[in-house]
């Protein structure tokens, strides 16, 4: 327990004091927020603007949630590597899943923080949900998918990436353009058709998807992701992508030269 | 009681070899300085011992038992500066001690002797982003403090430290080395070599020579050396240089330091033929050999051509 505790508490204090972490993960999402409730509701009808809002503020939390996972994390592992501590921790009597396990739960952590300032960002700017008190735990394990498929594309990343600065832009980038091609920042019906199947295939927009429709409904979702083959290739994909990341991480981050 | 026991080591990265056969011993409470140029093979052998790099080939031991199996009693600082630069000194220990199985509180009480021990108590709770580079490697050796750690292994601790920093981390190691513990230096550096009880010389993967300063610089078979500062170098001066120095011509940071046998004869005469070509010399004078002239004595012998090609900007 030593190790995870003490790996969690290093990582937890090092993403709550870097400055450019703070940043991304949540001022950028939270300036988001604000932009889209103030700048691109204006046109719709009074009554669903607060709908339109929840719908933005759950996007925007999975965005803080993937910039977390595919920014934070890889970066974290790569200033690690670069300063030669994952070197000093191959020669301690240190157990590279110990290490892994304090490493994630720090991150899942950070996760949870910003994602709730940004839901209380978006609360403050008029969003409101209408789910239920079972839907909002189904919720929690669609936020859940998402933590794991943005954490595995983070460790794939902070792996085969050896500097900080390469490592955290390649994660931003990642983040940036999937989450722009998968209709994380724009309604489902204004995709084209290629990349609508790309946003039910790829995890994150999937299971953002099925968020918004356990707490907002169909309507503002533009499908039903809810079907069992749908939720089935979300929750797969998800955790392959995490697979891959953590046999990655303990090949080449942990493997002694 | 033997602490580190190496024999017939070899290290091949792709076609490679960095390691060519070393075999060593390092008795217990030992002071050990690894000295080479870059690319001697100093860190692999280093890395080795402590775990971090697999061998090709070759018998590593800790105490009579395999490196992996004794980690707890090993405390290894690498090159680079490992400790976080976002946590604070106490938490950065804090870390360790905790990665080394110390239960929270034993921690904290540990901690707090170690920074009082280190010096750092004051500054303790400022981040490691604030420290000079001294205070942060003298952070990162304190992990070598913890009382189950027997053996320390340093590489190249003291590369980018100023002078005063450089002077008060090698006190840090003495006093070590007084608490019983086994250290084991890398270094390129002959001035940090020489306070160590026994110096081993590798050069290209193997170990040319091996013994305390004095054995080694007596090995060498310099009584004296001539240091020549010059204000610029060039070939015309290295040209005149070697003229003078039947045993050798090493290139330093500051200028020239000429082995030869009639050192006392030879200064009068260096001084007028630079003059005759038109360069000035800063300094002269003459000095006992150190580690880095035995270093180089050696391996001229050993290796001639390639050694007088060699940049030997690798030595300070």
């Amino acid at each position: 327990m030593n190790v995870i505790t003490a790996t969690f508490n290093k990582t937890l204090k090092e993403f709550l004091r870097e400055k450019s972490v703070l940043f991304w993960t949540i001022v950028w999402p939270i300036i988001w927020v604000f932009i889209d409730c103030f700048v691109f509701v204006s046109g719709a009808p009074k009554k669903v603007i607060p709908y339109i809002k929840g719908s933005i503020t759950i996007s925007m939390m999975t965005f803080a949630l993937t910039l977390a996972g595919m920014a934070n994390l890889p970066g974290n592992i790569s200033r690690d590597k670069e300063r030669g501590l994952l070197t000093k921790l191959k020669s301690m009597p240190v157990s590279p899943w110990k290490d892994f396990i304090g490493r994630i739960l720090g991150l899942v952590t950070f996760s949870c923080f910003a994602s709730i300032l940004v839901m209380l960002t978006g609360l403050a700017c008029g969003a409101r949900f209408s789910g239920t008190i079972v839907s909002v735990f189904q919720s929690i394990i669609f936020f859940l998918i998402i933590f794991f498929a943005s954490a595995g594309i983070g460790l794939i990343v902070g792996t085969s990436i050896r500097h900080v600065q390469g490592a955290v832009m390649t994660g931003v980038g990642i983040s940036v353009v999937t989450a722009s091609i998968s209709g994380l920042f724009v309604p489902y019906w204004s995709l084209p058709s290629i990349l609508q199947r790309f946003s039910q295939v790829y995890p994150v927009s999937s299971a953002n998807a099925a968020i918004i429709y356990l707490l907002l409904g169909e309507s503002y979702v533009g499908y039903n992701p809810l079907g069992i083959n749908q939720v089935t290739t979300t929750i797969i994909l998800s955790f392959s992508l995490f697979v891959i990341g953590l046999v990655l991480y303990s090949k080449f981050c942990w493997r002694r030269e | 009681m033997l602490a580190i026991n190496i024999e017939n080591l070899y290290k091949k990265y792709g076609k490679q070899m960095v390691l060519k056969g070393v075999s060593l011993k390092i008795q217990e409470g030992e002071f050990y300085a690894l000295m080479g140029p870059n690319g001697a093979g100093k860190t692999t052998l280093a890395g080795v011992i402590a775990s971090v790099i697999l061998p090709t080939e070759g018998k590593v031991e800790i105490y009579g038992k395999k490196p992996q199996f004794m980690k707890r009693f090993i405390s290894y600082v690498p090159q680079e500066n490992f400790s976080s630069p976002m946590l604070t000194g106490r938490e950065n220990l804090m870390y360790f001690a905790r990665l080394m199985g110390y239960s929270k509180d034993e921690a904290r009480k540990l901690v707090n002797e170690i920074l009082e021990k280190i010096g750092l108590s004051k500054d303790a709770d400022k981040r490691v982003s604030k420290y000079s580079g001294g205070m942060r490697k003298r952070l990162e050796i304190a992990t070598a403090f913890f009382p189950n750690i027997k053996i320390l292994i340093l590489d190249e601790p003291t590369a980018g430290l100023d002078p005063s920093a450089r002077r008060e981390f090698l006190g840090l190691i003495q006093e070590m080395r007084e608490e019983g513990k086994t250290i084991l230096l890398v270094t390129h550096i002959g001035a940090d070599a020489e306070i160590a009880s026994k110096v081993c010389l590798m050069n290209e993967g193997k170990i040319v020579a091996e013994g305390t300063p004095e054995e080694l610089k007596k090995k060498s078979g310099l009584k004296h050396v001539l240091n020549v500062e010059t204000p610029v170098k060039s070939e015309k001066v290295r040209a005149v240089l070697s003229n003078f120095g039947e045993k050798g011509l090493l290139e330093t940071d500051t200028g020239y330091r000429i082995y030869c046998d009639n050192a006392e004869n030879v200064s009068p005469e260096i001084v007028r033929a630079l003059d005759k070509i038109g360069y000035k010399i800063m300094k002269i004078g003459i000095e006992k050999p150190t580690l880095e002239d035995a270093f180089f004595k050696m391996t001229k012998k050993e290796n001639r051509d390639e050694i007088d090609e060699r940049d030997n900007s690798d030595f300070q």
